[in-house]
């Protein structure tokens, strides 16, 4: 018996040049390298951020991930349940089977939903009067009512989300897509990530992190404001010339003083190039002063509540025009009631949040179709979970809930005005062609070209992929 | 009539048919001749198609076994499995076996494979209708299981070989063959000059520029700081032959060197100070496990006493704070808690789960915590294994020992009893509020309170054992702690030890104790291996086995196992005591050899590239030139201010407690907080590990963020100006000088012409803060040659 295979299945990068190979060219056993002409594999060999071709085709370029964190209800949006009015306030009949909640408990009663659904486009499909923006854009929508996760509190929900792991310490969807595609934009940082500005998630940073691979893959998150990116202003006793100088001077006495043949040493040159490149181009792409009125109306920039999420998905627009690769637009921060997380009373903060959120996510939509941009743009909305039947509060609040809720996707190849899967009468229970979240994953990958399988990362004796158990692609929307 | 039964034996079975025959023929009862007969049949027809086709999912060599049935020995096949017995002997009509392999009924087997061949199936009924003659009588044990006895002959598993280094010699080498009298040097060295370049070696030693980057490699690699100028010059004037052991000897001397030890041992055991998730709590005095990291680093603690410490420390010497602090290692993973319904059997699962895995990946280096949810697919571990692993820690609970006197903690908890009773007030005024935006307010209330709480008393967060609390330890089915299989007590891993090894009692009151004995006994075949290995990839940046935190049979083998187990049996030997072995690593040929190419596979595995130092060094090697280094030992972690916007990305801002002694922020980096949700953007940039999981090894990437970092970064750029200053406050305006300073601090040596005129040039025209920034920019800044 010999059980030694030649795999990579162990870390056993030794160098970064052996780095370089592995990561342009080692999916996994996949041998890239024989279809990389030379000059690709020089461009990638100083520098681990080039393009690389995808496993398999795709349609989609970018992902943009509109992250309603909190996780908001599935029954008060996009999954209609009458049945759940009609039992308003009775105990959850037993047919219905039982649940782990976080707060609710077992005397808990149902709570019925004061929203009202309309059937939206030529699909027809129900979306309720949380959404009226967003039902315009429903014949582009494909709408999961039948996700699911393992985890019930908030931090582990997250983790799995984003990297298919209950547990932090794992590559986000954003890291892995970096990892595998690399970046189109040499001027932008390739995986953005925009918080909200009103507070922090549970999960906190590692939800959005490069985990166990190379930093280089990591995320890069926009603070509020002008100047989104840290570190790409200059200090304030510099100028721009002075430092163009020292850059230069820097450049002079690296090159005279070690191996100029050095891989290394050429990608760190390189990386300081871009680095400047950053600085004076990437400004212009934060500049909104710019654009259009109509379009700065169209996302509700400059109005209230919408400003501040309009502002951050419009970013998330110019950003993936510019060629980035995944993109996250959180709503929801700090405190529960200031997320999608209504414990307290479901109609004040699901009213709020979609106020805010709306009409933002559907310009977003409309402005991407209209430029060309949603046939290579995946957009992904949804959180971390969904909400509860059973009523939490005297106030009418629901709890968190993770068997069976809804999130949609739309453009980059996902055919819309479709609904896929459903829950149960009562929207407890995923109960047909229920997906989860490495589901989710999976047809995001295939829609860029990546298998999830070849898109591995040794680590600790595993090869860890996004999909930590085997997924499917959703092929009701592909 | 099946044809077979007038088929000529084959060959191979031709011993078989004779033995029959022979035993006919000595007139043995017919009966006897019968069953013989079938069992026979048993071992040609049916056996070998249960291996093939069955036993991946219903024997105990399953990777998870299917419908709890398992078909590999007699009485399994009869008792069945959850859909009840597999056969009834003599009806094949009723067993459900064979109603599966006939595709006859709702169970299909095999599954997802072509349906067996109708002669197979027709032997199963025809062996049914015999009254299922079975030989299996036991259930199989390790000695049955064929890949389990291969997997021993692993070289990792295999004892070590110890052996004399023996090197072919070079022609005209005249040292003496090795003795036993010599020192572990001269046997290193001569084994090794095989292979190594001795003018490469000479002009290490004996030149200035080697002298100059020998000494800024080994000062790095043993200390973690650069030398200082006055170090450096010192070396290259000092002319006795031992001059470079004695640079080597001040720096294993130095109080330093257990700072830089330790990073390797808290990377490996993922050291955090908090919690993870999504309160990421500061745990009370985990800074302390990081002290007790460096003094046993600093006092040559051996090194199988600085295991048994942290795995049983509170066993073996419950009165003692160090072992105490030592058992904090149980401690160090990520804790998942969460408001309202807990779910504790799930909770004490994951703990279990963090403390079981980091055993495997930092001591044995294997990847123990695959075979949590199914046999492991890759090595040697089964699910009962893993389990049996994990027993060892079912009684141990957290144990936070408050140093503080009895009137300290009256008075600490009557101030958290009035706090917490404020806390409980506000709560139920925000229960009974029906309006949102009171709530809000309230819940603010409530998280101002909880912040205004008193500081915890100074605390050991250490481990007991509490076996009134015990968790009953099962083979968990697919890891789910509800999927409760086989109970299982303490035993050490199946391949590491022999059959007859018995479980440990469910009443021994020290099961820590029985876990860091078997681990530290000097015929262990993986700890020794496993640490020095981790030696000498620090030294070396990689190891004799790639794969530090893996030496199964999935993981790298080593590029020269001689000297790999010679190492590990030189630290058995030397007491197990480490500092012998840093030092003889960095004065061997071996470390003192820079040649990039070496034909010997064996020791190619010397360091000839140019190393990037890690982010910590990088940090300190700046706080050291410009000055500013505080060079304070011990004590709690620092937290130094970040952007702001950073810190509002934590679930709870107010952990971000910013040190309020300013001076406390130019410690090493070895001291700032390690904090599992806020990583300082630096280190983040310049690959530390994200403190989750056991970090092996450093990744070193290059991108643009990290040249945005060290450019505009507020940390470099603060740091340049004090560079700057020091520069001015040592050299006043002479700009030669200045020029000449700022080479020697940042690179241990002077300017060349070139430099020292395009410096100039630069400086007549830039601030000094600019060319110090560009000093700290520099590839000879952040490389070692």
């Amino acid at each position: 018996m010999n059980p030694r295979t030649p795999k990579i299945h162990s870390r056993i990068t030794s160098t970064r040049r052996e780095f370089v190979r592995e990561a342009c060219c080692g999916f996994g056993g996949l041998a890239l390298a024989s279809l990389l002409h030379d000059e690709q594999l020089q461009a990638a060999g100083s520098n681990p951020l080039a393009a690389k071709p995808s496993h398999v085709g795709g349609q989609a370029k970018s992902v943009i991930f509109l992250f309603m964190a909190g996780g908001p209800s599935h029954v008060e949006t996009f999954d209609p349940k009458p049945l759940l009015n009609k039992l308003n306030g009775q105990r959850r009949p037993d047919e219905f089977g039982e649940a782990k909640y976080q707060f609710v408990h077992e005397d808990a009663r149902l709570l019925g939903t004061k929203r009202s659904f309309r059937k939206h486009g030529e699909s027809g499909i129900e979306v309720s009067d949380l959404f009226p923006h967003t039902a315009t854009c429903i014949d582009d929508i494909a709408v999961l009512r039948s996700c699911y996760g393992d985890s019930v509190v908030h931090s582990a929900a997250q983790y799995e989300l984003f990297s298919g792991r209950v547990v932090p310490g794992f590559p986000s969807m954003g890291s892995w897509l970096l990892y595998g595609l690399g970046a189109e934009s040499q001027s932008l940082p390739s995986y953005v990530v925009m918080p909200d500005p009103k507070g922090a998630l549970e999960a906190g940073q590692p939800m959005y992190a490069h985990g166990i691979l190379p930093a280089v893959y990591q995320p890069t998150m926009f603070r509020p404001g002008e100047r989104p990116v840290l570190n790409l202003d200059l200090p304030k006793h510099v100028t721009s010339q002075q430092r163009r100088r020292t850059l230069q001077f820097l450049r002079g006495l690296n090159e005279s003083t070690l191996d100029p043949a050095n891989e290394e040493f050429n990608a760190r040159i390189n990386a300081y190039d871009v680095a400047f490149r950053m600085q004076t181009e990437a400004p212009e792409v934060f500049d909104l002063s710019r654009e259009p009125q109509e379009t700065l109306d169209l996302y509700g920039i400059g109005s209230e509540p919408t400003n501040d999420y309009g502002r951050r998905c419009l970013f998330a627009r110019k950003l993936v025009e510019n060629g980035v690769r995944f993109v996250c637009v959180v709503s929801g921060g700090g405190p529960g009631n200031m997320q999608w997380d209504a414990h307290g009373d479901i109609e004040e903060n699901h009213l709020r949040k979609a106020a805010e959120t709306d009409r933002p996510v559907a310009a977003l939509l409309k402005d991407l179709k209209r430029r060309g941009l949603l046939d290579s743009t995946l957009v992904l909305w949804g959180g971390e979970f969904g909400r509860s039947p059973d009523a939490q509060s005297p106030t009418g609040g629901r709890d968190h809930h993770n068997l069976g809720f809804s999130m949609w996707m739309a453009g980059g190849g996902i055919r819309g005005g479709r609904v896929v899967g459903a829950t149960d009468a009562i929207g407890l229970k995923a109960i047909e062609k229920p997906y989860h979240f490495r589901d989710i994953h999976t047809t995001i990958l295939h829609q860029l070209g990546l298998d999830q399988h070849q898109l591995t990362y040794p680590h600790l004796g595993r090869d860890e992929r996004l999909t930590f158990l085997e997924g499917r692609v959703i092929r009701e929307i592909v | 009539m099946p044809k077979h039964f007038f088929n000529l034996p084959s060959r191979r079975n031709w011993h078989s048919w004779m033995a029959i025959v022979l035993l006919a023929a000595c007139s043995c009862l017919k009966v006897n001749a019968q069953e013989t007969d079938g069992t026979r049949f048993f071992r040609d027809r049916i056996e070998p198609v249960l291996k093939a086709q069955c036993y991946s999912c219903h024997s105990r060599q399953a990777d998870e076994l299917q419908g709890g049935l398992r078909l590999d020995f007699k009485a399994a096949v009869l008792r069945g499995g959850d859909s009840g017995p597999a056969i009834v002997a003599g009806k094949s009509g009723e067993s459900l076996l064979i109603r599966a392999i006939r595709h006859e009924g709702d169970l299909v087997m095999p599954p997802k494979k072509p349906k067996l061949a109708d002669k197979t199936i027709a032997d199963f009924v025809k062996w049914v209708e015999m009254g299922a003659p079975d030989p299996r009588d036991r259930e199989p044990t390790d000695a049955d299981d064929s890949k389990l006895v291969e997997a021993r002959k692993h070289w990792a598993f295999q004892p070590l070989r110890r052996r004399e280094l023996r090197a072919e010699r070079r022609e005209g080498d005249k040292s003496k063959s090795s003795t036993t009298q010599e020192s572990s040097l001269s046997v290193l060295n001569s084994y090794l000059s095989a292979s190594s370049s001795p003018s490469s070696r000479d002009s290490q030693l004996s030149t200035a520029p080697g002298k100059r980057a020998l000494i800024r490699r080994v000062t790095f690699d043993l200390i973690g700081l650069p030398p200082t100028p006055e170090e450096v010059e010192a070396f290259v004037s000092d002319e006795a032959p031992n001059a470079y052991e004695k640079v080597v000897d001040r720096l294993l001397a130095s109080r330093h060197f257990g700072e830089k030890a330790a990073q390797l041992w808290l990377d490996v055991v993922r050291f955090a100070e908090t919690e993870g998730f999504e309160y990421d709590r500061h745990i009370p005095g985990a800074w302390r496990y990081r002290d007790y990291v460096i003094d046993s680093f600093n006092q040559d603690k051996p090194f199988d006493r600085f295991l048994v410490e942290q795995i049983a420390g509170d066993e073996i010497e419950p009165e003692s704070h160090e072992c105490l602090t030592a058992s904090i290692f149980h401690r160090l993973g990520p804790v998942r808690r969460n408001a309202g319904n807990t779910d504790i059997a799930l909770s004490r699962n994951e703990v279990l789960t963090e403390r079981t895995d980091i055993i495997g990946s930092a001591i044995l280096g294997l990847t123990v915590g695959c075979a949590r949810c199914h046999n492991h697919k890759l090595e040697p571990i089964s699910q009962k294994d893993y389990y049996r692993l994990q027993a060892y820690l079912a009684a141990t609970e957290e144990h936070n020992l408050v140093l503080a006197t009895a009137d300290e903690q009256q008075a600490w908890e009557a101030a958290t009893k009035k706090g917490k009773d404020e806390i409980a007030r506000v709560q139920k005024l925000a229960k009974d509020a029906t309006d949102a935006a009171q709530k809000d307010q309230l819940a603010q209330q409530i998280e101002e309170l909880e912040d205004k709480l008193p500081a915890p008393l100074p605390t050991i967060p250490a481990t007991h054992n509490d076996f009134a609390k015990r968790t009953a330890i099962h083979v968990l089915k697919r890891g789910v702690w509800e999927n409760k299989g086989e109970p299982v007590q303490p035993r050490p891993l199946s391949v590491l030890v022999a059959d007859d090894v018995a479980e440990v009692s469910s009443g021994e009151t020290q099961p820590r104790s029985q876990l860091a004995k078997w681990l530290t006994s000097p015929n262990h075949p993986l700890t020794a291996r496993v640490i020095v290995n981790r030696l000498w990839q620090q030294h070396f940046r990689v190891g004799l086995v790639k794969t530090p935190n893996d030496f199964g049979l999935n993981g790298a083998k080593p590029s020269d196992p001689e000297l790999l187990d010679w190492l590990a049996a030189t630290l058995i030997d030397n007491g197990w005591r480490l500092k012998p072995l840093h030092r003889l690593m960095v004065l061997s040929a071996a470390y003192l050899d820079r040649t990039p190419t070496l034909d010997r596979p064996g020791v190619g595995v010397r360091a000839t590239t140019p190393h990037r130092l890690s982010a910590e060094e990088i940090r300190d090697a700046m706080l050291a030139v410009s000055g500013r280094l505080n060079p304070k030992f011990g004590g709690p972690s620092v937290i130094v201010p970040v952007d702001p916007e950073l810190v509002n990305l934590l679930y709870k801002p107010s952990q971000w407690e910013i040190t309020s002694d300013v001076t406390e922020h130019d410690r090493r980096s070895v001291y700032l907080i390690a904090k599992r949700n806020l990583r300082l953007p630096f280190f983040e940039n310049l690959d530390a590990p994200a403190l989750q999981t056991s970090c092996a090894r450093r990744e070193v990437s290059t991108h643009p963020p990290q040249a945005l970092e060290l450019l505009n970064g507020t940390l470099a750029n603060d740091l340049a100006q004090s560079f700057a200053k020091r520069l001015e406050r040592e050299c006043g305006s002479d700009r030669d000088k200045t020029i000449d300073l700022a080479f020697r601090l940042a690179f241990g040596r002077a300017p060349t012409a070139k430099e020292q005129a395009q410096s100039a040039v630069f400086l007549r025209e830039q601030p000094l803060s600019e060319f110090t920034l560009a000093m700290f920019n520099l590839n000879e800044f952040i490389y070692l040659r």
